[in-house]
């Protein structure tokens, strides 16, 4: 079997991809809103398909997940991933009813919690890819979480990439050292259980280098005022300053509460329950 | 605490030795400063004594545990108030006394750039990386501040970038911007050769002399590189031993050569080459360097160079490329060419200087030859064997490959675990034979049973290299395999690559460092912008400017000194440049050992 480069489900298209998604380079309609807009919208999606068992109204919701999902251009290894997951839900669900004596009313009975699940998951997709690690970090620092969790949160996204590629290269030598299975087995089953122990041994030394490298991380932070700063407000004031409600946020918002009220208000007229 | 008497300074630091500004007052007065660590049972600092002008260009040099760090860390203040541990003495900064201070307050007068500066960046974006310091003392003109820093190490374009997209001189000009944004008046960098390669260090260092002479702030840099010492510093601190041996102004320190030879710091080639030839003072740099040569030379160009040692034309091929091209995604989606075309072939018995900028494909065209990546046209074969054929893990027998961080090869929690895991993975007879050898080899017999982590810089890479003669591999590749090393670590790695062509067939070194290319290569292949620019041996190379400078390679000091001599052939080392030249005492006085003569 001739081997050959590949662009995509290669592990450097997962790296890009990650890449891509945590500093949303895609653009897209949310990540041009002020950062606190885009979780307040984010609130109103994930909680209101919580309040009914309607399913006019569950569908309506989950076609506004899609929707946003469009806007926000999710990549293809998130969105690939969620329709694995809910694809492999419903099948597995409607498979072991099946096995108990259950038929297609089963799958419609389940139909309810999975437009729920769903519509919440595509509103978090859609908020948290347009959302780069500074405004994101700004905005709970602006919605009074603790320093230390903002500054975490840009911190992570600041290490992601670099631990990224540090994997990438220790799990490289993992595959180069150790031998390869003899045969391999039935639809490669070796192959992949071999695989599959490389990727979770990969990350002992990952964590051992992290631990040793923080040190310098823990110092430079001292020298350039962190504690200082989280003592102290103006500096946070500061950061802060730049975020602005714009005409486009109030819009976004408005159109979304709107489009939620429609959804009830459909689910009213056209009320639809197992 | 209980002061320990210092026995070992031989001279007292001398303020008005010192290179000083008159009428100003100094910047840094260390006075009777001890420190010890706490837990540890004797002093890191013993009785230091030490003071520094304000606009000094201050090099501290000294061997490895001669605490050179831990003396910059005591001004900013991170000793004492961040490692706490016994302290006595007195250490003032602009007249603050560090001790009634914080790290906060001092860090606006000195600025601290880490040797393991990546580490030291902490936001997602550059523009927010440098504006976090004057954000979080509350300078409401940080906007003004992080454009001004970015400007003045001329980095504005790189505003935007994230902070992993950077390479290394970048990153280190960010780190540095990072700290300029808050105006100190000193600025610590410490070790920034380490982890440069020399021509980006020497932007650094022409970067912080701007900063020194146009902007007056007083630049101290720990430094192994005696070469940048001399040429950029305008005094230097000896340290050894937790004190100062002496302070004195750059030339003068250069003259006492031995001293500095005494205590591990290797004199730079234009320093040793003058003192062999009896000149007093001694020569800084390679312009002056050669202009006191010039009379001492006696042969300009002579039929004996050292010989050559070039392939016999029937060697075995080890490994062809044919046509290959390669190129990566970037994140936008884009598709980046790395390499474009080459056609190479890699013999048996050569040892091969794979050189050219970051981003001109060496990397890459390594990763090919391992087999991790096949390349997106042509055929690349190893040992007879098309890459595209087998997986990497198969061609692990024929190729071994050693990363540049050796911190990501260590899998296991010993060094004997990490040597032994292909052997006898692979289940090879004389696998435990094997690992005893080739750890004996690298003399880590001793050492064996610790986690490689634990170990120094050089000790690390001896490690890996014993990972990698473990493989008994036909082709050896090393990225960089001498990079952030010591000079005395990195002595022992280049001798054990000397004596790497008795086991594998052929090795290739992907480095910067043009000392180890005019000492162990016999082809230097040239990368620029994914093509072979040249393919020639070492004294080729040095030899044809145009190519080091489209390259942006440095030749070795001496190689550089030889070609303002306008030696044919060219000398590539002090030791080969000295046999040229008519030292009035070559019998009896030999020269200061230089790094290239090491070897």
């Amino acid at each position: 079997m001739a081997r050959k480069t590949h662009d995509v489900l290669s592990v450097e298209w997962v790296r890009l991809e990650l890449l891509r998604t945590a500093y949303s380079t895609r653009g897209g309609l949310f990540s041009r809103m002020d950062p606190r807009m885009v979780l307040a919208w984010y609130v109103l999606l994930a909680l209101a398909p919580w309040f009914t068992h309607n399913l006019t109204v569950l569908i309506g919701m989950f076609l506004l997940g899609v929707i946003s999902v469009a806007l926000a251009r999710v990549g293809p290894l998130v969105l690939g991933l969620f329709v694995f997951g809910v694809g492999a839900d419903v099948i597995g669900l409607f498979v072991a009813s099946f096995l108990f004596g259950g038929d297609l009313t089963t799958l419609i009975a389940l139909a309810e919690l999975n437009l729920k699940l769903g519509a919440v998951s595509m509103a978090s997709m859609a908020a948290f890819v347009s959302l780069d690690p500074e405004k994101l970090s700004d905005a709970l620092l602006s919605l009074r979480a603790p320093e230390l969790l903002a500054f975490g949160v840009s911190y992570g996204y600041r290490m992601l990439p670099i631990l990224v590629d540090e994997y990438v290269t220790v799990f490289e030598g993992q595959r180069l050292r150790h031998a390869p299975p003899p045969t391999r087995g039935l639809l490669g089953w070796r192959v992949i259980l071999t695989w599959c122990v490389l990727a979770v041994t990969a990350f002992y030394p990952i964590m051992l280098n992290t631990a040793k490298n923080v040190r310098t991380t823990v110092e430079a932070l001292e020298t350039r005022g962190f504690t200082y700063g989280t003592n102290n407000p103006a500096g946070r004031a500061l950061r802060l300053a730049y975020l602005k409600v714009t005409a486009l946020d109030v819009a976004v918002l408005a159109a979304s509460a709107l489009a939620v009220v429609g959804a009830y208000w459909l689910g009213a007229q056209f009320p639809l329950h197992r | 605490m209980q002061t320990i008497p210092s026995t070992t300074r031989l001279a007292t630091a001398d303020p008005e030795q010192a290179a000083s500004a008159p009428g100003t007052a100094p910047v840094i007065v260390v006075k009777d400063l001890s420190f010890r660590y706490p837990g540890a049972d004797r002093d890191t600092l013993r009785n230091v004594d030490l003071t520094i002008e304000r606009g000094d260009f201050v090099a501290v040099v000294g061997g490895n545990g001669s605490a050179k760090t831990t003396l910059c860390k005591t001004f900013n203040g991170l000793v004492p108030h961040y490692w706490n541990g016994d302290f006595a003495g007195h250490v003032h900064v602009g007249g603050q006394d560090t001790w009634d201070s914080t790290v906060a307050e001092l860090s606006s007068r000195v600025g601290y750039v880490y040797q393991d500066f990546q580490n030291q960046l902490v936001r997602p974006t550059v523009r927010d990386e440098i504006a976090f310091g004057p954000l979080n003392f509350g300078h409401e003109d940080y906007r003004e501040r992080t454009e001004e820093a970015l400007a003045q190490l001329g980095i504005a374009h790189l505003r935007d970038s994230f902070v992993w997209q950077l390479s290394g001189g970048q990153a280190h000009l960010v780190a540095l911007a990072a700290v300029l944004a808050l105006r100190p008046e000193v600025i610590v960098v410490d070790e920034p050769v380490a982890e440069l390669d020399p021509a980006r260090a020497r932007e650094i260092y022409l970067r912080l002399r701007d900063l020194n002479e146009n902007h007056g702030i007083t630049v101290i840099t720990i430094e192994h590189h005696a070469e940048f010492v001399a040429e950029f510093a305008s005094s230097v601190v000896l340290m050894a031993d937790g004190a100062p041996v002496w302070h004195l102004p750059v030339q003068q320190a250069m003259d006492r050569h031995q001293d500095l030879q005494a205590h591990g710091i290797p004199a730079p080639d234009a320093v040793s080459l003058t003192a062999a030839v009896g000149e007093e003072p001694v020569a800084l740099d390679v312009s002056s360097a050669a202009a006191m040569l010039r009379p001492y030379v006696h042969e300009r160009s002579t039929e004996v160079p050292v010989a050559r040692a070039e392939p016999a034309p029937a060697a075995e091929v080890v490994a062809s490329l044919r046509g290959v091209h390669h190129g990566y995604r970037s994140v936008s989606g884009g598709l980046c060419p790395v390499l474009v075309d080459l056609d190479l072939d890699l013999h048996s018995g050569e040892r091969i200087a794979l050189v050219g900028t970051n981003g001109a494909g060496k990397t890459t065209l390594m990763k090919l030859l391992t087999g991790l990546a096949v390349p997106r046209a042509g055929t690349l074969t190893v040992d007879g064997i098309d890459t595209r054929s087998r997986s990497a893990a198969r061609l692990a027998d024929h190729v071994a490959y050693l990363y540049q961080h050796p911190q990501r090869m260590f899998l296991k929690d010993t060094v004997r675990a990490d040597v032994a895991l292909f052997p006898v993975g692979r289940r090879l007879p004389d696998a435990q034979q094997l690992v005893d050898e080739v750890v004996e080899r690298v003399g880590l017999t001793s050492l064996a049973d610790r986690d490689g982590r634990a170990l120094s810089g050089g000790q690390q890479r001896r490690a890996t290299i014993a990972i990698g003669l473990a493989m008994r591999p036909s082709l050896l590749l090393l990225d960089e395999p001498t990079s952030s090393l010591d000079v005395r670590s990195r002595h022992d790695v280049t001798s054990m690559l000397d004596s790497l062509a008795e086991t594998v067939r052929c090795a290739v070194v992907a480095t910067h460092d043009m000392e180890l290319v005019a000492t162990w290569a016999t082809r230097v292949i040239v990368l620029d912008q994914g093509r072979v620019l040249a393919d020639v041996s070492p004294r080729e190379l040095f030899s044809t400017p145009e190519v080091t400078a489209q390259a942006r390679l440095v030749p070795p000091q001496a190689a550089r000194i030889a070609r303002e001599l306008d030696l044919e052939p060219l000398a590539l080392t002090a030791a080969e440049l000295l046999t040229r030249l008519r030292t009035s005492a070559s019998s009896t006085a030999r020269p200061a050992r230089s790094p290239s003569e090491d070897r």
